[in-house]
Parts: structure tokens; sequence; C-alpha cells
């Protein structure tokens, strides 16, 4: 017996971090690209700090933070009118903050690798800021735009601490493919583990030849 | 600088425990973790024994000891575990005990708006969340489960449980507020911040087969006599009468 069930929230819960990801991603890595000014050092350790804390301990964080002991929390219930703990919608706030770094540090290498003459150019030619990101930066740093939505995605096929802490394992809706095999391999049902974990490094491995055969095939490896 | 780094490494080589000493190494279900602390220290100073514990759930310890994790004891939530180690070869059969009995209560933080901890409060329709250890594997779990079912309530709640990975888990969804409330073990509401921000009320014992909590003795220990005297030392009166204190029911009642 497969999951499908666990295997479709996944896919959805990656598809929507990923989009979400790329979205606050790209303009922030821009400005720490081309902005001016020492607070953006601290703004770009802000966004790799994620990846210092123990996933369990961020969604423990989170946990209390999104719930109905802080203002925040209430303010956001009110909003939803529902509390984010426990909803595809919570995994989805903990997915983008947990894998926030893996979709910032590809594009701010790939932006930095950007010759800057180009820059130059592009605003002498009268080019806006947005202009130059979406014109320039961007098709120079394909590659790099491209690492970012693999490790964006991958990385929240693959979370586990987060969604254990803020999910509650509820069937269809926080029960992740990692979850499930978590499970099935603390209930000894190594031959379900087994399964699920096929599928998923499967899916996974034919994923990810596509993408890099279709940049391959575009020449997009030089770019 | 750098003389102070080799200071440093030269002090944290000599430290205790470095060196190989006789210590007793326990595999401990994470239920007991606030439980067992000053037992172990009782019986250090009895019998110049120094024990070790490992607290994690008693799922992943024995998944740990079928692959070779060097204990010398495991005392598990449940009596499942141990049997599973005993079948498979790695644990005494002779050496199986119940240590103790788990009490299964249910818990609230006390500015919840909803009625105070109370079968009642189980039937209550303004109760959304209620959160349990997984019952597939946490014997507090599968106890929360067969308590709601002997009051017919399991159909009823089941869209509206959150199932966490452990007892400590599911105590952290309600202490943040996140679920209203939640079955989890005496143990654990008696710990100091749930017993400052919460309230508990005891599930009754007839609801629920009794979670008998066993412990047994590892075969390729090196110091059988010393665990053998650990777990002697479990189920003597003093020692009974802490697990009492701290939310267990004792095994030979003192």
């Amino acid at each position: 017996m497969i999951d499908w069930q666990a295997f479709a929230l996944t896919l959805r819960l990656a598809t929507v971090t990923t989009a979400i990801l790329l979205a606050i991603a790209i303009p922030l890595s821009a400005l720490l690209v081309l902005g001016r000014g020492r607070w953006l050092a601290g703004l770009e350790a802000l966004a790799t700090l994620p990846l210092v804390l123990p996933p369990t301990v961020l969604g423990f964080f989170l946990l209390v933070l999104l719930g109905p002991r802080t203002a925040f929390g209430r303010g956001i219930t009110a909003l939803l009118g529902h509390p984010l703990a426990f909803s595809f919608s919570g995994l989805v706030v903990g997915s983008v903050i947990y894998s926030l770094p893996f979709a910032v540090q590809p594009l701010v290498a790939g932006f930095a690798g950007v010759e800057p003459a180009l820059l130059d150019a592009a605003r002498l030619l009268g080019a806006g800021s947005t202009r130059v990101v979406f014109t320039v930066l961007l098709p120079l740093a394909r590659r790099s735009l491209l690492a970012a939505a693999v490790l964006s995605f991958l990385h929240t096929v693959g979370e586990f601490g987060v969604v254990l802490m803020l999910g509650g394992d509820i069937p269809g809706s926080t029960r992740t493919l990692s979850i499930l095999l978590y499970n099935q391999v603390e209930n000894f049902d190594y031959a379900a583990a087994d399964r699920t974990a096929t599928i998923l490094v499967a899916f996974s491995l034919a994923a990810l030849v596509a993408i890099y055969l279709g940049s391959r095939l575009r020449g997009g490896r030089h770019a | 600088m750098l003389k102070w780094i080799g200071a440093c490494l030269f002090a944290f080589a000599c430290a205790p425990g470095a060196w190989p000493q006789a210590v007793l190494r326990l595999a401990a279900a994470a239920d007991l973790e606030p439980v067992l602390p000053p037992i172990l220290k009782d019986f250090q100073h009895a019998t110049g024994i120094r024990v070790e514990a490992t607290y994690q759930a008693s799922a992943m310890l024995t998944a740990q000891i079928q692959n070779g994790a060097p204990f010398d004891l495991f005392l598990s939530a449940d009596l499942g575990y141990p049997k599973r180690l005993i079948r498979a070869g790695v644990a005494e059969p002779s050496s199986l005990a119940i240590y103790a009995h788990g009490t299964l209560v249910l818990w609230t933080r006390n500015d919840s708006r909803l009625r105070g901890p109370s079968l009642d409060l189980l039937r209550d329709p303004q109760l959304k969340r209620l959160a349990i250890a997984d019952p597939d594997r946490a014997p507090y779990g599968r106890a929360a489960v067969a308590a709601l079912t002997s009051l017919h309530l399991y159909d009823t709640l089941r869209p509206r449980i959150v199932t966490a990975e452990n007892i400590a888990q599911a105590a952290q969804f309600v202490e943040s507020g996140n679920a209203q409330a939640g079955l989890i073990s005496l143990t654990t509401a008696l710990t100091q911040q749930l017993a400052a921000s919460g309230s508990y009320f005891v599930i009754p014992r007839d609801l629920y087969p009794p979670i008998e909590q066993g412990a047994v003795l590892m075969r390729q220990s090196t110091q059988r006599n010393a665990a053998r005297r650990l777990l002697d030392y479990l189920l003597s009166a003093p020692a009974q009468a802490q697990f009492a204190k701290a939310g267990l029911a004792p095994v030979h009642p003192a």
C-alpha cells in the first residue's frame, strides 16, 4: 500500500513553498547584491540563520510564536480565522523560513557573479532596478535561479523537524512523506519504509535528471 | 592563544569520562526523564556504581539496541519493546520485570477558556484540538486511544486529535496553547513547568489497559551484576516510593 495522499501533499507543500520562496528570495538577493549599506550584512546574516537552529527547535519556536500565547499568534489566528499550527498553511510558513537560506544563497552567489560593467551599462541606458533584475541579473544567473528553485523544493520535500513539531501528523493536511517514512521506521514497518523511501528517491532522481538535462540542452550550463 | 587551546584540550582529555571506567549505561524511556535522576543518584550513593542514562522514545531505543547500541539495561515505557528485544535475542528473557505502571492524565492550561480538565471536557464541542502521543508506538498514545474508545468518544474526537511523536511533544502542543487539552503521562504533568502552568485530571484506570513499564537486561552487557543490582534497586521500596511521588504507580504498593 502506497500512501499517495502523503505523496501529493508533499508535492503541494514543496511547490507552494518554492513559489513563495522565489518571490521573496529574488528581490531579497538583488537587494543584498546591488544595495549599499552595512545594515545589509545584518539582513544577509538573518536570511542565513535558519541553518543554525536544529529543525525541531525551529519548529518548536514557531509553534510557540504562532500559538495563542503570543500577540503575533493571536493576530494571525484572528486574520485567518484559524490557528496556523496543525494546518497546511502553518507548514508553508515553517517551510519558507526553514528553506530561505537554500533559495537566497545560490541567488546571491549568482547575482554577485554578474559582470558589474553590464549592470552599469543597463543603468546608463536608463533601466530601473526592477528592470535590471529581470532583464540582466536573472537571465545571466539562470543557473543560480534553477539551483535556488531545486534546492528549495528538495529541502522542503525532505523537511522533517519543523513539520514534526508544527504539523500534528494529520493525514491529508500535515502528514508529509518524511513524517510517514519516519512513522514507518519507528513502527518497525521496514518493508513499508523501504517502499516509501524508494518512491521518494526515485521520484527525486528522475525529476533532477530531467531538470539538469533540460538545462544542459538549452545551454544553461555556461550561463 | 594556542597555549590556552592546548591547555583546554588537555583538561578535556583528562576530565573524568575520557578514561574507561565502570559506568553502567542505561537506556530509559522519555517519560522517566523527570523521574530517574534523583533515584540514580541515590543508587550511586549506596553502591558506588555510576549510571549514565540516555532518555529517548522507547521505540527509538529499541531500534538502536537492536542495531548494537551498547546499553546494559533498558527501561521501557511498555512491555512490548522489551519483549521485542527478547525475541530478537539481544535481551535476557529471565530478567524481564515490570518496574512501574504509567498513569494517564488529561492536562489543560490554567488560562484555557474551556472548563478545567475532566471527562466532561472531552465531551465539550468547544474542544477543537486534543493532543495525544502516537498510538502506533507510544504506550501513552495507545492508552489515550483506548480510554477515548471506552468512553465512546474516539470517533467523535478523531478529526480533532493532533498526534505528537511522543508524550513530551504532546505536552508541548498543549503548553504552547496550540491544542486546548492533551492526554499525557502523570510524570510529565508533574514536572515543574507543567505543574506551574496547568492542571490535570487522572483518567480512571478502568478505562484503559494498564501501562506496564518493563525493564530488561542486555545480553551483551559486560556488567550484568551491576545492571542486575540497579534493576533490583528500582524494584525496592525506596525507589518505588520515589516513582509514586513522580507520578508512576508502584508495582508493589508500599
